[in-house]
């Protein structure tokens, strides 16, 4: 009993201090209005709008998390990868989350390695959201051992895969066994993946579940890190491989470099049958279980969108070269005020007619060379000059029987701060081309006034053949965590960096509002 | 035995208010060295503000951020001393090449990795640039998106703290 009282004395000043939980949320809007386009053929979805809705809440208390994710398409909008009139609360969870270990039961997300075995997660603006639902289980037994178990079933638009899926990662970090502080960091990994979904037809040797495994190493030390990854698949036959029953592969490799003002980074890839699905009817981008990206450049403006690699999960081998160069404030090349320099290569091709992961075959797929150079000229003055010369397989990439097209693009994008809270940003660009549709050319300006305004205007024509004007004006207000967009326009689909942020943005004609808030 | 089972469960409970005070999401994000490292320990600065930018290697108005705040890097230090933290959100496509940029742009800032976005669906963020001054364990400030001049109102924020 005496000991009991201070006890409970001492808990009740650490009651006074302990917090009752935290909430935080987001709120994100995208909705359009869509309005008659000849010029582009565009159809005209029956409801005229399309408003897509996420609304997500979490509360934390202590090391306990749990949240919910409600969604509402009103209906989805044009461009979408799947047509919905509906809304849902769709992703709840709870979990518990510790230095060495942590537990999730309801809808996660998770990545083993690269990704290229097994990747859920979830981007909005294209519409990928490939959660699992099931309970994800996170530990860190021994200082140089992590375990990840998974299990679950896949979402599959506003429900769920009617498969099941397992798997299990180990990452060993080699350098942690001996000592803390190694100088040569060497790490190997092990994902098992599997897949398990009813099948019901006349083969008896049909395999219902597809596994697979993957093997990964990274080694690092002072300037240099070296990775490699292999990932074998199992027999998989289903739609999106023409039922093939061959096994798949897949090697990923990437080597860096970095001294000083200077870096580096080569990656080398090989793709055969990789795609990997949760519903073996599953296709386009629904139901993917990994993550196979086109290991390209990834480009911010109207004329570099135009022609935009994709990944051939089938069958590439090919990989992609960066050099980035920094001449610091002072040096020779570097001027007053600093300058960078990067360079970009990837060559994509197809595998011979035996389909040996190693081999290349005869069919080029892609291949774009980028040179940017960024110069500080004065404090009000930074301009930017990117080349690019490219080479895309229309055949192979979108599946038209079209000759393949090679082109040169420059752009020239200038931005001037002509006051102490206001900028002007300004972009001349120009792709030339003897193919598909000709020469494209494009007029870019905004005007910003921080924190809170912005306003652009833009046009892309494609004056080589079609005419076509994709005009658009639009203007953002941020205050804090909330951002509220509006423009109108034609829009072709791309990755859009305009009023501050970067968002990708599906094809569409007519008014586009936007509405993003953050509370923490 | 009873009455030593409760003081255990008591002093448990006393021992867990260490992390009381710190809202922060205990979610693992990557160093460019590979360890992991859990973001509400950015939390426990003691005074110091921490200043947390999220960015791409993809993104244009989040690399003017990180450079503009470069440039004033040390004098703004000298004003009100601050940590800065660059998150980048890269996932599997461009992850491999946030490091050599980093240095082709000569950044003097901790870099982290956000691969699969753990952190930022923790932390309810939906678009980059975003950017938020946390101090003593809570976010006191945020700001999503950045356009020139918006780092002004980022270190008056800092100095009012």
């Amino acid at each position: 009993m005496r000991f009991i009282l201070p006890a409970l004395l001492v808990s009740l000043v650490g009651y006074a201090q302990k917090d009752i939980g935290h909430f935080s949320g987001s709120f994100d809007m995208y909705s359009q209005y869509y309005m008659k386009d000849e010029k582009t053929g565009a159809v005209l979805p029956q409801d005229k709008i399309g408003s897509n809705n996420f609304l997500k809440l979490d509360y934390s208390y202590k090391k306990f998390t749990a949240g919910i994710q409600f969604e509402a398409y009103l209906p989805s909008i044009a461009g979408y990868p799947y047509a919905i009139n509906d809304a849902k609360l769709i992703n709840k969870y709870i979990r518990y989350d510790q230095e060495k270990f942590s537990l999730i039961v309801g809808d996660f997300y998770e990545q083993f390695g690269s990704g290229l075995i097994f990747r859920s997660w979830e981007n909005r603006p294209i519409g990928i959201n490939n959660a699992i639902q099931g309970a994800n289980f996170r530990l860190t037994p021994l200082k140089f051992l992590d375990l990840k178990v998974i299990y679950g079933r896949q979402r599959k638009e506003l429900d769920y895969a009617s498969s099941n899926i397992r798997g299990v990662d180990a990452n060993i970090d080699f350098s942690k066994i001996a000592t803390d502080n190694a100088r040569i960091k060497v790490m190997g990994g092990v994902s098992v993946v599997s897949r398990y979904q009813l099948y019901t037809g006349p083969d008896p040797a049909f395999p219902a579940t597809v596994n697979a495994i993957s093997t990964r190493m990274d080694v690092s030390g002072g300037s240099t890190s070296l990775s490699l990854e292999y990932v074998n698949k199992g027999k998989d036959p289903h739609e999106a491989n023409g039922y093939d029953h061959t096994s798949g592969e897949a090697f990923l490799s990437n080597l860096s470099y970095t001294k000083n003002n200077f870096g580096a980074t080569l990656s080398l890839r090989a793709l055969e049958n990789m795609d990997y699905r949760a519903e073996r009817e599953d296709m386009q981008s629904t139901g993917l279980m990994n993550y196979l990206p086109a290991l390209t450049r990834q480009h911010d403006y109207l004329t570099t969108n135009i022609y935009v690699y994709n990944a051939q999960a089938m069958g590439e081998i090919g990989g992609q070269l960066d050099m980035f160069f920094n001449a610091p404030k002072g040096s020779g090349i570097g001027g007053k005020f600093g300058s960078q320099f990067s360079l970009n290569f990837s060559h994509y091709r197809g595998h011979d007619d035996a389909d040996k992961l190693f081999s290349t075959g005869d069919t080029k797929y892609f291949h774009d060379l980028n040179f940017e150079w960024k110069k500080k000229w004065s404090e009000k003055w930074t301009t930017v000059l990117l080349y690019q010369n490219l080479f895309y397989n229309k055949l192979v990439i979108e599946g038209e029987p079209l000759p393949d097209v090679k082109t040169n693009t420059v752009v020239v994008n200038t931005i001037y701060k002509y006051a102490k809270k206001k900028a002007f940003r300004f972009e001349l660009q120009h792709l030339a081309t003897k193919e598909d549709r000709g020469n494209w050319a494009a007029a870019f300006t905004e005007f910003t006034f921080a924190p809170k305004w912005s306003f652009y205007m833009s046009d892309l024509c494609n004056y080589g053949k079609t005419d076509t004007h994709y005009y658009n004006v639009g203007g953002s207000y941020t205050q804090g965590g909330t951002r509220f967009g509006l423009s109108y326009g034609r829009q072709r689909a791309g990755l859009f960096c305009v009023g501050g942020v970067c968002r990708y943005v599906p094809a569409a004609t007519g008014f586009t509002a936007t509405l993003t808030t953050t509370f923490n | 035995m009873y009455k030593f089972y409760v003081s255990v469960l008591l002093s448990f409970l006393i021992y867990d208010t260490s992390s009381a005070q710190n809202s922060l999401p205990n979610t693992k994000i990557k160093s460019l060295q590979g360890d992991d490292v859990m973001f509400s320990s950015f939390g426990n600065t003691h005074d110091t503000a921490v200043i947390i930018s999220f960015w791409a290697t993809w993104c244009i108005p989040c690399i003017q951020e990180l450079n503009t705040i470069h440039d004033q890097y040390e004098d703004r230090q000298k004003e009100t001393p601050f940590r800065f933290i660059a998150i980048s959100i890269d996932d599997a496509r461009t992850m491999q090449k946030v490091k050599p940029f980093v240095a082709g742009k000569g950044w003097p800032y901790e870099i982290y990795l956000d691969v699969n976005s753990d952190l930022k669906r923790a932390l309810n963020i939906i678009d980059v640039p975003h950017i938020l001054i946390i101090k003593n364990g809570k976010i006191v400030y945020q700001h999503n998106g950045y356009v020139n001049g918006n780092e002004e109102e980022l270190f008056e924020k800092l100095k009012s703290l």
